[in-house]
């Protein structure tokens, strides 16, 4: 049995507002302003949650009961994908030494669940940057398969200095704004999002038509400067949604302003796309890379944006990188948009397509 | 027809595991965390080299994930008042134990980690059911299920590798059932290790996985 899978509901909670007919409103306005995040004597700029609760787990837990209530109705049997890079370590950063961390490294998920009164089975996914679409993958995977009629997969990155201590560890960080295939990139903006969408059988404005991950082993922190895997797998997410590259009619990049991911990012999109190189959007610039959560909190700020017909610019982009010679859009366009390709390239060599399409 | 190609369990003392992995690729793998050099020693045990270029899933699960490198972590970011050291932050990323691992295994495209949620509850149910339909939509050649846990005392781990099509010396066959009247085992991390005292029994012909959070269909393995 094989059967196709379409986005009943999608929900949305990052700095840009609390749900994604909002961000998109602000994606839209050109908002992108960023707080900052103190660490030690260094501060960073970061996209944090509009939330002023100061306990971490009672913050925790505003963010996922609002999600939970834009996705409402949904029946608590519902099986819950959960993506997270940290889970609740931001708690126990609170909490001090002694840290007593839980046997089970995803217990976090039982109370995520509680929280949005689920019940029904939960499955965690830890993959770093493109948890969200493992976690997408599996679900839409099951679905299609019979084996399961709806799920909701929920991405969940909160506030943490160990994320933040450990990407700044590796001078990963921008002291300044997220740049996006911008010759002056120097670095990712971290943030914070809770996003979720609820996938079923029935029909809806946007089908998955097709999901691949993959796995570039370069290096730990970043991919092959040459983008082939990068490649290969959005070639095998055209395939599986049997689809030419010249079908594709706007692309979400991964580009966060990292030197290194977008240079490969940009080598893979010439290789699949050519000269026919469809209009490139990045979000990442406005939201903050929200890590784990990236993935589905982009998801849905871009379909929210997709059905108002309102494709934001790109912003933290004004100067082209010869070695990249690709631009995002610096422009808004209301041009509509039937098939989107969304790319995720992770930390730990993580590697997503993802390819949605409008139906009816 | 999906093929079970291999069970494995392995049990480690810390100050055996780099030796295992020693053992296995004749050299040591530097800077590499306990779940990644768990997972290395375990795919390689259960695929030859003339399958490790095949396509290939990993999909692992682990109930400790890496609770001592992220103790450690905590303490550098809370108590040392420094940013950490960057060998301890990557430990805390499981994701990157497939990124290590892929220069030994070729065919590997893809992994995904599935931390858990409760102690002594596993979710084989749900990997073995993904292995089964990407193996099934032509997705890959084979796929490595597994639960990876280590402590300050001791590392495991479990392994079932599945494959498309039939390979000599299988030992059973798996499918998606509606209904199973017949031998059923919990799902629990050590799941492989009963499933391998299953096949030396030699009693019933059929074994179905249990689990409390059940999907429409159950995992059933047929002795072959």
């Amino acid at each position: 049995m094989t059967r196709p899978v379409f986005i009943a509901n999608s929900a949305l909670l990052c700095a840009r507002g609390d749900s994604p007919a909002t961000v998109a409103s602000t994606l839209w306005n050109g908002e992108c302003s960023a707080g900052q995040r103190k660490l030690g004597e260094r501060a960073f700029p970061y996209f944090g949650l509009p939330l002023d609760e100061a306990d971490w787990m009672v913050r925790a837990e505003q963010a996922l009961r609002q999600v939970a209530g834009q996705l409402a109705p949904v029946s608590p049997e519902t099986p819950l994908f959960i993506a997270s890079s940290s889970f609740q370590i931001g708690h126990f950063e609170q909490l001090g030494a002694p840290f007593d961390l839980p046997a089970a490294t995803a217990s976090f998920s039982r109370q995520i669940g509680e929280w949005m009164s689920q019940s029904g089975a939960r499955t965690s996914f830890s993959n770093a940057c493109t948890s969200g679409f493992s976690a997408l993958d599996a679900a839409r995977s099951l679905i299609a398969a019979g084996l399961i009629d709806d799920a909701i997969v929920l991405g969940v990155e909160l506030a943490n200095d160990s994320t933040l201590a450990g990407f700044a560890a590796m001078e990963l960080l921008s002291r300044t704004a997220g740049r996006p295939f911008d010759a002056r990139r120097d670095g990712l903006v971290l943030g914070e999002a809770v996003a979720a969408v609820h996938l079923g059988a029935k029909p809806a404005t946007w089908r998955i038509a097709s999901l691949r991950t993959g796995l570039d082993g370069f290096s730990t922190t970043g991919p092959n400067p040459d983008g082939s895997r990068i490649a290969d797998v959005t070639v095998d997410c055209l395939k599986e949604a049997n689809l030419k590259a010249a079908d594709i009619e706007l692309i979400k990049l991964q580009a966060a302003g990292s030197p290194g991911t977008d240079l490969a990012e940009a080598n893979a999109l010439r290789s699949v796309f050519g000269q026919h190189m469809p209009p490139l959007i990045s979000l990442k610039p406005s939201l903050g890379h929200t890590l784990g959560a990236s993935g589905l909190a982009e998801l849905a700020a871009l379909l929210a944006c997709l059905d108002a017909d309102k494709i934001p610019a790109t912003a933290g982009f004004s100067k082209v990188d010869p070695e990249i010679a690709l631009f995002p859009m610096v422009e808004r366009s209301t041009e509509h948009v039937e098939r989107a390709l969304l790319n995720l390239i992770g930390f730990g060599g993580g590697l997503a397509s993802l390819i949605v399409e409008r139906q009816g | 027809m999906i093929n079970l190609t291999a069970v494995l369990s392995q049990d480690f003392t810390p100050a055996d595991l780099p030796a295992a992995v020693r053992a296995a690729l004749g050299k040591p793998l530097r800077r590499a965390a306990p779940l990644t050099q768990l997972a290395l020693v375990g795919a390689l045990a259960c695929l030859p080299p003339e399958r490790r270029s095949r396509p290939t899933i990993l999909l692992w699960q682990s109930t400790s994930g890496p609770r001592l490198e992220t103790l450690t972590l905590l303490d550098e970011v809370c108590s040392g008042g420094a940013e950490p050291m960057p060998y301890d932050f990557l430990a805390t990323q499981p994701a990157i134990a497939a990124a290590q691992i892929q220069s030994f295994l070729p065919g590997l495209q893809t992994a995904m980690h599935l931390p858990l949620d409760s102690e002594g509850m596993a979710n084989w149910s749900l990997l073995l059911s993904l292995a089964i339909v990407w193996l099934n939509e032509g997705r890959c050649a084979q796929v490595l299920c597994a639960q990876l846990d280590h402590a300050a005392e001791a590392a495991s781990s479990h392994w079932l590798a599945l494959s498309r099509g039939p390979l000599e010396n299988s030992p059973a066959s798996l499918q998606l059932v509606k209904d199973t009247a017949g031998t059923s085992l919990p799902d629990t991390p050590d799941f492989p290790a009963r499933l391998a005292e299953w096949l030396a029994a030699n009693d019933s012909q059929t074994l179905s996985l249990h689990s409390p959070v059940a999907m429409k269909l159950t995992v059933e393995f047929t002795r072959l």
